[in-house]
């Protein structure tokens, strides 16, 4: 495809991006399963509008069609007859509605002809009809001119509209400002997500009183746990050598973990409040053949059948010498006895949470045997305990850094009040990510002097007046202040060092950023392209990574599909976290080895866990934490198409479904959905015997042979038939099966598919080599345009269609490296300036 | 449980419902007959979404319709609302109801205008006042809690994928709680300690939110104009919580309900269904029970099947396939029994909730006659937005009259039953929406 074709299409496919939620949201929707699978209950709600080509491609190139010159004299032929100005029908009449979608008032009038036309039942059977090319031309321009009326009115005129803090920006930025390790977001209400997919977008961003007050509730929580008034707190330790033996548990108890056993300690006493270290010494025993064994940590409540326990932590030990294992985290984190329990006391748990990645069959549970094995099974690894240690609370002095950083020591003797005005000074220099004006600060010193009087303590009176700053717009949003001017204006230092912090990291800017923002040298190219590259090499580019991943990719979507096990009985659900993990891995290794992101699209290595690599029925890797693993030729994975993630979250839990799929790649791959179905479509012809019998394929092109469907699915089948191969829960196949106990209904997997450029593909491979042969440019344009939203925070418009390009450009130039498009972007105009 | 005289002491022990009431020294405890006239009066919505079952009058499979057979007091209820046979007596199935406006909106977005009317469209998708919130305008000062807003998502969603029934005056979504442990602690919890470091602590959140109020000020000079609208959204949020603080300042010397929090099952999900429904219409009838608050929404789930945590109840219960599957496929053979069979499995939740209250005393009646509970979808069959499925319950003590399935044809918008619901509660209406007239053929 060459340059000149994708610009003429930008502006199609631009009107397109604000569709393409709620035609994510319409595929989801799961078709009848029984008898086995039933095509005509997969239409009723997916059935597409296609007004893009990209996918569909260069067969036919369209010429941009016009009102005047295209579409009236067709309505003037067909329609205005009877919606005209000798007769209303329907109190219909089109020769006098505005076709200007934007400036009108027609658009609502007009979305109801497109479902007439849609449906075919306009115009009526009887009268003239429009010829094939002639109903796609009258679809394809009111769909088109409906999304360029809702793209108009969601303008933000191309800025980015101050935006509130992220669930989880919040968080880390929370975390990062005071240095305490607590989930404050929970209860925070879910975020919503923008057309585009991502929930960082600034005109979608809400508020409400009810997070007003649980801002108020978690900042007054977090200072809490970060500024300490009492004495140095009792330590407590304990050190064991042996697992209790617990009657009411299941399972042995040993020093020699083999998979389902466990080494507890009970404590019986241990502190309520503040970070806790477990240290565990442990060596693995490995049989040959086998992986190794996965340490997992539980805490929590002794209780007598199921002890509420939340993990600490989970590693894979190889060291076949003993080694300690340290982890911490905050106590207030896991389930506490409540006073006076019956079964007092805290219970940490050691367990070898090892899988051999052989998928099981969930079977009803056997009744147990009363007097377990006590040396376990030979061929699986055993993992071996030497000493388990708790201690907490931990602090490397008392009062701890935490509160020391907001009471730091001063030299000389100021005032009370003169030490207040340092204390806020300095917190809210970093709360706010700027220098604070003196206004301000004068502000917060009257809320310091009402306080105080009334308040047992100067640190309890500071305490609450930091709270407020943690309320306040300047904390919670980034807030990007304009002179008067309209024109586009240059961001500030500190501006600047938010946006690439809260890009690349999804918190505040570290003190280093910080320092630059402070001498101005973040406005320098060579200073920030540098910076850019530090920020990528350090572990908080995992947050990019992963919240770009979940939300370009959907990944969250996978935890709304339900597997049912009547279909997939080796299905165990923590796959569902392992698919989010490799994918999320992916993306991660992709951008941290600098390789190419056309290796999204076909791969030959994959990111993958024991279990997982299990389900796929690939070569296992030794341990639970993904790693990367070398596929060989005719495994059928590598790349996004082949992930669970993708095949999975686009399923209905039973069996495939190719018109999700189909919809995913066009939208999130080729950025070019199709826009949602019509209102009510109607079934396929049920009269039409034997319709079950056909292959989903033969179903598909029955469905194509009613003209109102076709219009739309001819473009849109191909790209999910292909993906016939993978069943449901992404597992490799070659005949489709019903329901384990129904063995009826074997058809085999035909997956060769004429695309609509006309080119012929077979499979999963024939489609990735097609993508990256044909299709490399589009998708390079597609993630350029999600990265670039989500580093701005905000939809792109027409009028940046220019950088898009010219960021395509350069990343295709560079080989498609993802570490150079984030440094362009981050080098772009839009993004530096507000 | 037998019924203790009302007039008890200040502390009662209503154990049989697991319940131990610390009871402020409100009205109920005073005044034998002003109390009658002042007991609360409540207003209950539930929406469930995606439509039921709708099989033709005579065909086999008529049985798993959702809607009654037969006509007026004389309608034979089918299976789907079986579970409410018993309370007969209680309620009224409405048939042919719908909001005019929501008519020629998308099949996929009436959810969000259930209890608002509203017609959705162009693409701010703006929104308008929901009747429970329109109601806590006028009598939410006299509870604790103006409203409760509940569903099984959370949050609040998007426009027309919208998560909450409840949107504010200026037609916000209200952003609704999903976890039965956090509607818990919000209603019955402890606060941060003893009542006098409580009032310490709201005095200062006035002051705090007061002068958070005055530093915006000078902030919002320096902002264009998109940023200011934002900005005031913050600033009108930050007012509502001062006005709730100035609110819980006078509540402060009434301790809350203590409930016992093991009276409810709290440590259940949504992967749960049964269990979890029903742990939220016990919170719901424990917050009636206790006039913690006496408005209030549940939304079973949202209208898109993609993003709603609902899809997976039928499955989660053993049935075959997701809701908005089962939905779509029953119009197909014996697709009308699969779908029956969940509505038959949502009405035995919602039958439960409409015992407790009936089996509860309160005054000389029980929770159930001063209380006003809608239920139902604002589709019929899948995607239609015509002739919504809806049950109207309780209330008798309001001037109710129940025991006939109705039939209204499509002059009638649905926004005249909640004219004569807001008017029941108390509250002064005129009109609602769309609304042309009130619907006494509901009363007595």
């Amino acid at each position: 495809m060459d340059g000149s074709s994708i610009t003429t299409r930008i502006n199609l496919r631009k009107s397109i991006d604000s569709m393409d939620r709620r035609t994510t949201q319409h595929g989801s929707l799961l078709f009848r399963a029984p008898p086995f699978r039933s095509l005509a209950g997969m239409m009723g709600f997916a059935c597409w509008v296609i007004v893009g080509v990209a996918g569909s491609g260069m067969a036919e190139e369209p010429k941009p069609v016009t009102f005047a010159r295209d579409i009236k004299p067709v309505l003037k032929r067909l329609c205005v007859g009877c919606h005209g100005p000798r007769k209303q029908s329907g109190k219909l009449r089109l020769d006098t509605l505005d076709p200007d979608f934007v400036k009108g008032t027609g658009a609502e009038t007009w979305h109801d002809v497109l479902n007439k036309l849609n449906l075919g039942e306009m115009p009526p059977k009887k009268a003239k009809q429009p010829t094939t090319a002639e109903r796609r031309m009258l679809v394809g321009w009111v769909t088109r001119e409906l999304q360029r009326a809702e793209r108009a009115a969601r303008s933000t005129g191309g800025r980015v509209v101050m935006r509130r803090l992220t669930r989880y920006e919040y968080n880390n930025t929370l975390r990062d400002l005071l240095g305490v390790q607590l989930d404050f977001a929970e209860n925070l209400p879910p975020e919503s997500v923008s057309a585009d997919g991502f929930q960082n977008n600034g005109s979608v961003l809400g508020i409400s009183p009810i997070q007003i007050e649980y801002y108020l509730k978690a900042a007054r929580m977090a200072l809490g746990k970060a500024i300490v008034t009492g004495p140095r707190p009792e330590v407590f330790k304990h050190h064991a050598i042996k697992s209790e033996k617990i009657r009411r548990v299941k399972g042995p108890v040993s020093s020699r973990l083999g998979p389902d056993s466990r080494f507890i300690v009970r404590l019986m006493k241990f502190p309520r409040e503040g970070e806790v270290v477990v240290r565990v010494r442990a060596h693995a025993v490995v049989p040959p053949g086998a992986g190794v064994p996965r340490m997992r940590i539980g805490m929590g409540v002794r209780a007598d059948v199921r002890a509420p326990e939340k993990t600490l932590a989970e590693v894979d030990v190889a060291n076949s010498a003993p080694r300690t294992f340290t982890f911490r985290g905050r106590i207030e984190s896991f389930p506490l006895p409540g006073h006076n329990p019956k079964y007092p006391g805290l219970q940490v748990t050691v367990y070898n949470a090892y899988e051999d990645g052989r998928p099981k069959t969930r079977k009803k549970k056997k009744k147990k045997k009363k007097k377990a094995p006590v040396e376990p099974d030979p061929t699986q690894p055993l993992l071996v305990i030497e000493s388990v240690d708790f201690e907490g609370p931990v602090f490397d002095a008392w009062p701890p850094a935490t509160h020391t950083r907001i009471f730091f020591p001063t030299s000389g003797q100021p005032t009370e009040r003169q030490y207040a005005g340092k204390i806020l000074s300095r917190f809210m220099t970093r709360a706010y990510r700027r220098p604070v004006g003196e206004d301000e600060l004068a502000g917060s010193l009257a809320l310091y002097d009402k306080l105080r009087t009334g308040s047992p303590s100067f640190e309890i009176a500071i305490r609450d007046v930091l709270s407020l700053v943690l309320v306040s717009p300047e904390f919670l949003y980034l807030v990007e202040p304009r002179n008067g001017s309209a024109s586009r204006q240059p961001l500030d230092n500190f501006e600047l060092a938010s946006r690439l912090s809260y890009f690349l990291w999804s918190t505040m800017p570290d003190d280093r950023l910080f320092q630059l923002a402070g001498k101005g040298r973040l406005t320098d190219q060579a200073v920030r392209q540098a910076q850019v590259r530090r920020m990528l090499k350090d572990p908080r580019a995992r947050q990019f990574a992963n919240h770009f991943a979940d939300q370009w990719l959907d990944l969250p979507a996978l935890d709304r599909v339900a597997v049912n096990p009547e279909f997939h009985p080796t299905f165990d659900d923590r796959l569902k976290r392992d698919m989010r993990d490799e994918t999320r891995h992916f993306f991660a290794e992709i951008l941290n080895a600098d390789l190419s992101a056309l290796n999204l699209l076909k791969s030959d290595f994959a990111m993958l866990n024991r279990r997982l690599a299990g389900h796929y029925g690939v070569p296992l890797p030794s341990g639970g934490d993904m790693q990367r693993v070398k596929l060989s030729e005719g495994s059928h994975r590598g790349g996004l198409l082949t992930q669970g993630s993708f095949l999975l979250s686009n399923s209905n839990g039973e069996d495939s479904h190719p018109i999700k799929r189909a919809v995913w790649v066009l939208d999130r791959l080729l950025d070019d959905p199709p826009a949602p179905p019509p209102p009510d479509v109607p079934d396929l012809d049920p009269s039409r015997p034997n319709l079950a019998k056909l292959s989903l394929k033969q179903q598909l092109e029955v469905h194509r042979k009613k003209e109102a469907c076709n219009n739309c699915h001819r473009q849109i089948d191909p790209w999910g038939v292909v993906f016939e191969n993978f069943d449901a829960v992404g597992r490799w196949r070659t005949v489709v099966t019903g329901p384990r106990k129904k063995k009826r209904g074997r058809q085999p997997v035909d997956a060769t598919v004429t695309l609509p450029d006309g080119r012929q593909v077979d499979g999963v491979t024939g489609i990735q080599d097609y993508l990256v042969e044909f299709q490399s440019r589009q998708f390079a344009r597609a993630l350029v345009k999600r990265l670039l939203t989500y580093s701005l925070g905000r939809s792109l418009e027409y009028s940046d269609r220019r950088l898009v390009d010219s960021l395509t450009r350069g990343f295709i130039e560079s080989d498609y490296r993802l570490g150079r498009l984030i440094v362009a972007i981050a080098d772009s105009r839009l993004f530096l300036t507000k | 449980m037998t019924q203790p005289s009302w007039k008890i002491s200040r502390r009662t022990c209503l154990q049989g419902l697991g319940v131990s009431l610390a009871l402020p020294l409100l009205d109920g405890m005073v005044h034998g007959d002003q109390k009658a006239r002042q007991r609360p009066r409540r207003m209950c919505s539930v929406y469930f979404p995606f439509g039921v079952a709708m099989p033709r009058d005579g065909s086999p499979d008529r049985q798993w319709g959702w809607f009654p057979t037969g006509i007026g007091a004389d309608y034979q209820l089918t299976n789907p609302l079986q579970p409410l046979a018993s309370l007969r007596k209680q309620v009224t199935v409405l048939g042919g109801l719908s909001h005019p406006k929501g008519r020629s909106m998308g099949g996929h977005d009436t959810g969000d205008t259930f209890l608002t009317g509203a017609k959705l469209s162009g693409s701010s998708f703006a929104n308008t006042v929901s009747i429970d919130q329109y109601a806590a305008a006028f009598v939410g000062d006299q509870t604790r809690f103006p409203s409760l807003t509940l569903s099984s998502d959370g949050g609040v969603g998007e426009p027309t994928r919208s998560t909450t029934l409840s949107f504010t005056r200026s037609g916000r979504p209200v952003p609704a709680l999903a976890s039965p442990q956090q509607i818990f602690d919000r209603l019955f919890g402890k606060g941060d300690g003893s009542t006098e470091s409580q009032r310490r602590r709201l005095e200062q959140s006035g002051s705090l939110l007061d002068l958070l109020l005055e530093n915006s000020r000078s902030l919002k000079r320096r902002l264009g104009t998109r940023d200011k609208k934002k900005l005031d959204d913050y600033l009108s949020s930050v007012r509502a919580v001062e006005k709730r603080v100035q609110q819980s300042q006078r509540w402060l010397s009434i301790p809350k309900p203590k409930v016992d929090p093991k009276s409810v099952d709290l440590d259940v999900d949504q992967k749960a269904p049964r269990e979890y429904l029903r742990s939220m219409y016990d919170l719901l009838f424990l917050a009636f029970q206790t006039d913690t608050t006496r408005l209030a929404t549940y939304m079973i789930g949202q209208v898109a099947g993609a993003t709603t945590i609902a899809n997976a109840f039928p499955a989660c219960i053993g049935l075959k396939g997701n809701w908005h599957g089962l939905a779509h496929g029953a119009g197909k053979a014996g697709g009308a029994e699969r779908l029956g069979k969940f509505d038959q499995f949502l009405a035995e939740q919602f039958g439960y909730f409409l015992q407790r209250l009936h089996e509860t005393s309160e005054g000389d009646g029980t929770l159930l006659d001063h209380t006003l509970v809608l239920y139902g979808s604002s589709n019929s069959r899948t995607h239609q937005n015509r002739n919504y499925p809806l049950v109207l319950a309780g209330g008798t003590g309001l001037g109710l009259k129940h025991g006939h399935y109705r039939r209204y044809g499509n002059d009638v918008p649905l926004s005249n039953l909640f004219v004569t619901m807001l008017d029941r509660i108390g509250v002064p209406v005129k009109g609602f929406a769309d609304s042309t007239a009130e619907m006494s053929d509901l009363l007595a």
